[in-house]
């Protein structure tokens, strides 16, 4: 209590210095009821009312108490209640379309509601405006400016913050960072005007780490909890402890599908609040026989729509970007015929897959191609989409969606310590989703790649939410500095399995972070601070030891975002050429350090970056962010004391030491090769037989490698390696090598022999 | 896209992860795929048109087909116990607690008296209503994560998952690898299992020396037929010139 009164005080000063000075300083204008009937404010001295300098319409307001009519003229007024500027013609024009939004009908009624509990369920389909409209509504009713408490909203993903928070601050006419703000990996843009916070449920749950009650927050939204991200489970479960100790706590779960009743019962009964979604019927075909080739079939079916459905743009799921790019070409293809022959309409055919770069991405709100000639058959645009346009994304104008029912999905397994991302089945309730996007702007009809029977036989009910699919060593790392005791009790909406627990228990235990009870370490406290695998920021942590942890904070940010590499289809040879030139002979991990430092180098030197790193076929955008994610790690290793440190580069153990530090996060990825002149090698421990990628720059081939993960595609492939001495094993990860825990099998007598080798060379050096 | 570009990816025929389209499979015009159009099937009545958000509750529907009613029938849709059978209502015998069959084997049509000599405990149906005693489970009991779970009263015998109320799942979502283009619902065996059977007959064929000696005879024959057809026409013989049918016999 104590400690959020104090946050409370300092967020309101901070408030009010960066007003400005011609407003007054004061705490006492324009008292009301409801400071006493807040706990947090009796902390206050006088009335404690900290509201606006300038006169608002929200001054009238009752917290907690209020109308939708209230808040409709609050925002009808002619300056913003919230900064007093005047509002621009575009808010007005906002405003306008904000009011058609299905949700604004039951504003009301939402409010009646959640005045009434701590807990509400929402639902809503996409497109129904809930992610935009519901947290402003909030806004209006928790006027967080009185208490300083915020209102935050989570999102599973990262462009969705980043996108909504821009929305909702062009809707409520201020800017993106001040009032309204957003928080996500790495970047946080939030100020201490801010009042509304969007943020991927990770962010939460890490600043929960530190305020185990949340107290910063007077309401929490969960948005899109049908996702069942990682995060977003773990939040629940927090949440509903949290919501026992403090009452003043608001919690609203938004969904965007019908299964509501299980968050339902999940939250003590809460009570729920649905708004139909602006939805037309969809009419839904299936095939009469299953498909031979559900790639083809869907080629064959967009065409079939092309000629002959009428006017109406075309959404197909597939799986995966190689799958995706090869239909999009096909359908070119085909129309282009159709077109020859039978004077078919054009076609826009647009990928859509989460590696896309943004630009691309933006291009599938692209109004559909006109007819070729006036009077000739109307243009359609048809987007080839992976499942993030199954939930997140709202593509109006779609009529006609074609499900040929599967998508990759995340599975890992603990007895094999992989994780892997398969194609897989939908679930019944993805492919009721999937149909639903045909029906956003008129009745539309979903065509289903497969038979009725396989619909209601093959498929699951719901998909396996992400936490029963993860590798879970990160979230116990985190439930564990989140102070959760018992993770076997732990109030999960649905609980992992036994073994998948154990296995990130375990490999938490030889990473040093958890000690032999279960208890968190100083390292593992250490090790969770950063917003990293466990693996890779104990190799963070431990780097100094090894002089180098300038180099391997360098290489964690590299890691840590997508492929720098650029290999377009038509300059393969010509990328490959210039990767070379970065590479070097014993690894991936120390190649990508080269790149880095080539890409400072021309940094410094003043020349034109982009134009470089396009020369060099290296992403601008993923280096960039890397030099971000770069210095914001920097901060975190500062403020905790881990020192900077490297080895002089005339040293010769420049790269040892590099290769050696690796091994002190990554010791339980290393591989063995199989025999001499074998090309295929072995997973330490887990005994799985692996060959190196082919994108590697590693040619002679060593014995030893250390990986950095593990892709399962037709063949089994460890990405990303470094060469290693088997010798260091032993020094640096003394527990995970001991030989007597090693099956039988080459990998423990090389081990033994080993073992007696390194033995052998002390007893010679003790004798001299 | 274009064609001149291919010669560069004869080194890297291996590497499935980048999206190369293998030569054969090239295409510069449609392949035709728009003249098969696929016959759709409207979703049987009442399922056809999606439901909107209004009606959340489930419909219970009637069965569709013939294996929900056999299911149907053999599940205990409810925990009551089902009536016995008319035949079987003696009133005089008392139910088994366990199998709540009546404990004196009546005579019945399909099992006349003589042919169940058995005492009601070896019965059938008593032995499947018994509570399974299960194997311990396989984990290795010396494992660190184990003995954390265990420490918190997680019992690995007890066939229980994580969580409150110990609901969770008892083991990991398996993975399943899929690495072809089948559609959900064609079964598996449709092309692999006909190439092993084809191998498998192939395989099985045992050949003693006059059935050797009577193959090399008819490779022959037709090595013959074909060159006659290749080179009995004197004009190939003539362009080609001299000798070039010499290399073959």
């Amino acid at each position: 209590m104590a400690d959020s009164a104090k946050t409370l005080k300092r967020s309101s000063a901070e408030r009010e210095g960066t007003q400005d000075s011609k407003r007054l300083k004061t705490n006492g204008d324009g008292t009301t009821m409801d400071a006493k009937q807040n706990p947090y404010l009796a902390h206050l001295e006088e009335d404690g009312r900290s509201g606006f300098a300038f006169k608002s319409p929200l001054d009238k307001f009752e917290r907690q108490n209020t109308t939708a009519r209230q808040a409709s003229e609050a925002e009808d007024s002619d300056n913003n209640p919230w900064t007093n500027n005047p509002h621009s013609q575009q808010y007005f024009k906002i405003l306008k379309t904000r009011r058609d939004l299905p949700v604004q009908k039951q504003r009301q009624e939402f409010l009646d509601m959640y005045h009434s509990t701590q807990i509400l369920v929402f639902v809503g389909e996409t497109g129904s405006g809930k992610t935009t409209q519901i947290p402003q509504y909030v806004l209006y009713d928790e006027l967080p400016h009185l208490t300083g408490k915020l209102i935050a909203c989570t999102q599973p993903r990262r462009v969705a913050a980043m996108s909504v928070a821009q929305r909702v601050a062009d809707e409520l006419d201020v800017n993106l960072g001040e009032e309204v703000g957003y928080s996500i990996r790495f970047e946080n843009r939030t100020g201490p005007k801010t009042l509304l916070k969007y943020m991927t449920d990770g962010q939460l749950l890490r600043e929960a780490m530190h305020d185990h009650d949340m107290s910063r927050y007077g309401c929490i939204i969960l948005d899109e909890a049908h996702e069942r991200t990682l995060a977003t489970d773990i939040l629940m479960a927090l949440l509903k402890q949290i919501a026992e100790r403090r009452k003043d706590l608001k919690i609203i779960v938004m969904s965007a599908t019908l299964d509501a009743q299980k968050f339902q019962t999940y939250f003590f009964n809460a009570p729920l609040l649905a708004v139909p979604g602006r939805t037309h019927p969809v009419e839904i075909f299936y095939t009469p026989e299953p498909e031979r080739d559900y790639v083809e079939a869907a080629v064959r079916t967009v065409l079939q729509i092309h000629a002959s459905e009428p006017e109406g743009d075309i959404l197909l799921f597939l799986t995966g970007e190689e799958e995706i790019e090869d239909a999009c070409r096909r359908i070119g293809l085909e129309v282009d015929d159709m077109i020859r022959e039978s004077d078919a309409g054009p076609i826009a055919v647009y990928p859509l897959y989460g590696t896309l770069p943004p630009h691309q991405q933006q291009r599938i709100f692209d109004k559909a191609p006109d007819a070729l000639r006036k009077g000739g058959r109307p243009g359609r645009k048809c987007i080839v989409a992976t499942n993030i346009a199954e939930t997140s994304l709202t593509i109006d104008g779609i009529v006609y969606v074609v499900d040929p029912g599967f998508s990759k999905q995340k599975i890992y397994n603990p007895r094999t310590r992989v994780e892997s991302l398969l194609v897989s089945p939908i679930s019944k309730a993805s492919a009721q989703q999937r149909a639903g996007r045909a029906g956003r702007t008129r009745p539309g009809k979903c065509f289903r790649l497969y038979t009725e029977k396989a619909f209601k036989k093959e498929l699951i009910e719901q998909t396996y939410p992400e936490i029963l699919r993860s590798n879970l060593a990160n979230t116990v790392l985190e439930l564990k500095k989140l102070g959760v005791e018992d993770l076997v009790h732990f109030d999960l909406m649905d609980p992992p399995a036994p073994e998948t627990m154990m296995r990130a228990l375990e490999e938490l235990n030889y990473l040093a972070c958890l000690d032999d009870d279960g208890e968190l370490t100083t390292l593992g406290g250490l090790a969770s601070e950063f917003p990293l695998d466990p693996a890779i920021a104990v190799m963070l942590i431990s780097s100094p030891e090894f002089y180098c942890s300038n180099e391997i904070l360098s290489i964690t940010s590299l890691l840590s975002v997508p492929q720098i590499w650029v290999r377009p289809n038509n300059a393969r040879k010509r990328a490959d050429e210039m990767k070379q030139q970065f590479a070097h002979p014993d690894g991936d991990h120390l190649t990508l350090l080269n790149a880095y430092h080539a890409y400072k180098g021309a940094e410094q030197a003043g020349d034109d970056v982009k134009k470089w790193c396009h020369e060099h076929f290296l992403s601008y955008r993923h280096l960039s962010s890397a030099d971000n994610v770069r210095a914001q790690l920097k901060r975190i290793m500062e403020t905790h004391d881990i020192q900077l440190v490297s080895t002089p580069f005339q040293n010769k153990e420049y790269y040892v030491n590099i290769r050696r530090a690796l091994l002190a996060g990554f010791f339980m990825q290393v591989a063995m090769r199989e025999s001499s002149n074998s090309k295929v090698y072995k997973t330490v421990k887990d005994d799985q037989l692996v060959m190196i990628h082919p994108g590697t720059v590693v040619t002679s081939p060593y014995d030893w490698v250390v990986y950095n993960e593990f892709v399962l595609t037709t063949k089994q492939y460890v990405r990303t390696v470094t060469n290693i001495r088997p010798e260091w094993l032993l020094e640096i990860a003394p527990i995970y090598y001991d030989v007597d825990s090693f099956e039988k099998g080459e990998i423990k007598s090389a081990l033994t022999r080993l073992t007696d080798k390194v033995r052998r060379r002390q007893a010679m050096k003790g004798g001299r | 896209m274009a064609a001149p570009k291919e010669n560069t990816r004869s080194n890297n025929d291996h590497d499935e992860d980048y999206d190369d389209i293998p030569l054969q499979h090239q295409r510069y015009f449609g392949a035709g795929l728009h003249k098969r159009p696929i016959s759709f099937v409207s979703a049987s009545t009442g399922s056809s048109q999606l439901q909107s958000v209004n009606n959340t509750t489930p419909k219970l529907s009637p069965p569709q087909d013939i294996s929900d009613i056999y299911l149907n029938l053999v599940l205990p849709k409810t925990p009551q116990p089902s009536p016995p059978p008319p035949s079987e209502s003696q009133p005089d015998a008392p139910p088994c607690p366990i199998c709540n069959l009546p404990l004196q084997a009546p005579s019945s049509p399909t099992h006349p008296p003589s042919q169940c000599p058995t005492p009601h405990t070896q019965s059938l149906a008593h032995q499947l209503s018994l509570p399974h005693s299960h194997p311990p489970s396989s984990l290795d009991r010396t494992r660190m994560g184990l003995s954390y779970l265990s420490s918190h009263g997680w019992d690995p015998d007890a066939r229980r998952g994580l969580g409150a109320a110990e609901q969770g799942i008892a083991f990991p979502v398996k993975a399943r690898l899929k690495d072809d283009n089948r559609g959900v619902g064609m079964p598996v065996s449709v092309s692999k299992k006909g190439d092993e059977k084809g191998r498998g007959r192939e395989k099985e064929k045992l050949l003693d020396a006059g059935k050797v000696r009577k193959l090399v005879k008819e490779e022959g024959r037709r090595r013959e037929r074909v060159w006659e057809e290749l080179f009995g026409d004197g004009r190939v013989e003539k362009y080609l010139g001299k000798g070039a049918g010499g290399g073959g016999s």
